[in-house]
């Protein structure tokens, strides 16, 4: 059944009934705990990204990564971020494989994929909370792709470090939209600097939206940030 | 298990939503001998104006103390029909019809927003709302992933916004369970059964010809590419099939559509809504396959347990317990006076975002049980499953570029 399944993913497009593709499925839950069966079915998978198969297929496939591929699928999942129509379900499985190639492979096409693509790249980057990427991320935040500033930014606040938070803390975003991101992303860096006791770096970042011309809800975090590093 | 290391998360919880600090409620609309004035009106907009939208839509436009100025629908039959139905309802052209829900957010005019957009938007929009200062009111499922939910939190939190997730059955449709449980007549509740499904399935529809009046690229956001298919977006209320309410990229089924009501109420009768359940321990036997979860404190609460009713409720005989006050709305109008009256005067609606989210994170934790179809230990301060690595990657789904959470 499950070779037959195999074998039914070669034709397998939009319209096909998914059910013909259950066998694999099944064989996804079955494996749970045979290392060995869990790496055949692993292998078998990925090498579907190297054919002609459609890109419902490959979708498909990329599914089933995103719950049981390891390091040895990077590769074949990494060669698809380039590509517009699969870069997304490449990442589909690369944020959640732990392993850290995963994101040494999203870190790498960073510097290889259009805009476009980088935006998604970096949205991934952000969500595996991945401190290597930090310097990469820092120097994308003043670029004039609004898309990718605005992205940047926005991973700067979820990997949360104190380099993210050195990192935001310098940049002059000049697009209104990307500077509300960077503001975001500043809180929370903020936010998880107070939460591991560097109140001093805390509320230094604070400071810098408290007053001025910054939104009404802007000054109102910042106020309680500050009110919360003072004990209050 | 390690030490638990503070996390903001943490900061934001005990920061609370209320801060001393006038809150000038603005409004560009002229007021009549009917009308409260108009910098005592809540200037408002709605995002997804379907089925739920066009009825949220509708009560928040009702009231005397809401300025409705703006509708976004990326079907522009749906939006230009929302908005002749405002103009006609306030007797001038002054509402803004958008298909990109960025451009409605932008506005320095709008105080609150209404959601109703598919569940896999949800979380994307009520952040970004947050962000540029809004107060929300989002339809349940207020989630799509678990990994969200904390984050719609934190962003409420962050900016001391009123945030209200949907579901006015919880307090309304098992009001007779809520009072046998809150009065003390049932003892000590040991457990309370939940009976809803189905779970969202793979769609797999052939492509047809994209609608004119439709922005396909735009309804499926954050969701993978698939080519359109009107029964893949159709908003019926149905979940085995033929609408996305039934699909796994834009939905949980029926666990989470009607989960968010049924659990919502459960949660509430026995008492849990602010706790997350530690297990959830996953039943394939001869009794049937069903799921328990576990809380802190001792509560059970069961899902398709064979044999229970819906909310059928296990206390302990013959013994009472003193009753305690049933928690309702603020405010007159049901869940939506609820949510208006919060945003006048910051206090937490009933429905506030994390007792929401705490609600469908019951039904995404039986949804990974279910799929992986083992039982699970969930770490609430974490966030994350105890122990089990394939469990962690179904926290979230990488987002189709250019969104992200």
């Amino acid at each position: 059944m499950l070779n037959q399944a195999f074998d039914r993913l070669q034709s397998y497009d939009w319209g096909t009934d998914p059910g013909e593709l259950k066998s694999i499925d099944e064989a996804v839950v079955a494996t749970c705990g045979d290392a060995a069966a869990r790496q055949d079915l692993e292998t078998r998978l990925a090498a579907v990204l190297k054919t002609d198969a459609s890109r419902a297929a490959k979708d498909f496939v990329c599914r089933k990564l995103m719950v049981i591929g390891t390091a040895a699928s990077v590769p074949a999942l990494a060669a698809l971020l380039s590509q517009e129509e699969l870069s997304h379900m490449a990442r589909f499985a690369l944020e959640r494989i732990p392993d850290s190639q995963a994101a040494a492979a999203l870190r790498t096409a960073l510097k290889k994929t259009s805009s476009a693509l980088q935006v998604g790249i970096i949205s991934s980057l952000g969500t595996r909370q991945d401190a290597e990427s930090v310097t990469a991320l820092a120097a994308l935040v003043d670029q004039s792709d609004q898309a990718v500033a605005r992205a940047a930014a926005l991973a700067l606040g979820t990997i949360g470090t104190p380099e993210a938070a050195q990192a935001l803390a310098g940049a002059r975003p000049a697009d209104a939209e990307v500077r509300l991101a960077a503001t975001d992303a500043s809180l929370a860096c903020a936010e998880q600097l107070l939460a591991s006791g560097d109140k001093v770096s805390a509320l230094a970042m604070y400071k810098k939206f408290a007053g001025g011309d910054r939104p009404k809800h802007v000054r109102l975090a910042a106020t309680r940030g500050m009110l919360a590093c003072a004990g209050k | 298990m390690g030490v638990h290391q503070p996390t903001r998360r943490d900061f934001l919880k005990t920061a609370g939503t209320a801060m001393a600090a006038p809150y000038v409620i603005t409004s560009t609309a002229l007021g009549n001998d009917d009308r409260p004035p108009a910098s005592d009106r809540i200037v408002m907009g709605g995002i997804g104006i379907g089925n739920m939208g066009r009825g949220d839509m509708g009560a928040f436009r009702s009231r005397g103390d809401v300025q409705y100025v703006a509708v976004c629908d990326v079907r522009k039959n749906f939006r230009d029909a929302a908005k002749a139905k405002t103009d006609e309802h306030y007797g001038n052209q002054d509402c803004q019809a958008y298909n990109d829900f960025r451009e409605l957010l932008a506005r320095d005019d709008i105080d609150a927003v209404h959601v109703a957009t598919p569940d896999h938007w949800h979380a994307a929009i009520v952040i970004e709302a947050c962000r540029h200062g809004k107060d929300v009111y989002c339809q349940k499922p207020e989630t799509r992933t678990l990994r969200e939910g904390p984050l719609m939190v934190e962003a409420a939190r962050r900016y001391s916004r009123v945030v209200s997730g949907g579901s006015q059955r919880v307090l309304e449709d098992y009001r007779g369970v809520v009072d046998k449980c809150w009065g003390g007549q049932l003892g000590a509740i040991k457990s309370i059964n939940v009976n809803v499904g189905p779970l969202s399935q793979p769609c797999n529809l052939p492509a047809e010809t994209v609608p004119s009046e439709m922005d396909w690229d735009l309804w499926l956001g954050p969701a993978p590419w698939a080519p359109y298919n009107k029964a893949r977006c159709d908003g019926n209320f149905g979940t085995s099939g033929g609408s996305w309410r039934s699909y796994v990229d834009y939905s949980g089924g029926g666990m989470t559509d009607w989960g968010a009501h049924h659990f919502g109420g459960a949660t509430f009768a026995v008492d849990v809504r602010e706790l997350q359940p530690a297990e959830v321990v996953y039943h394939d036997d001869a009794e049937g396959k069903y799921l328990e979860y576990r809380y802190p404190g001792g509560i059970v609460l069961t899902h398709n347990r064979p044999g229970k009713g819906n909310l059928d409720v296990e206390g302990t005989p013959g013994e009472t317990r003193p009753a305690k006050p049933v928690p309702t709305y603020k405010g007159q109008g049901g869940i939506y006076g609820d949510f208006i009256e919060c945003v006048k005067t910051r206090e937490t609606p009933f429905r506030d975002i994390e007792m929401a989210v705490n609600t469908v994170l019951v039904c995404h934790l039986g949804i990974a049980a279910y799929q992986l179809q083992r039982s699970l230990k969930w770490d609430a301060a974490r966030q994350q499953f105890t122990g089990d690595e394939e469990a962690n990657r179904l926290l979230d789904r990488a987002r189709r570029e250019p969104w992200q959470v």
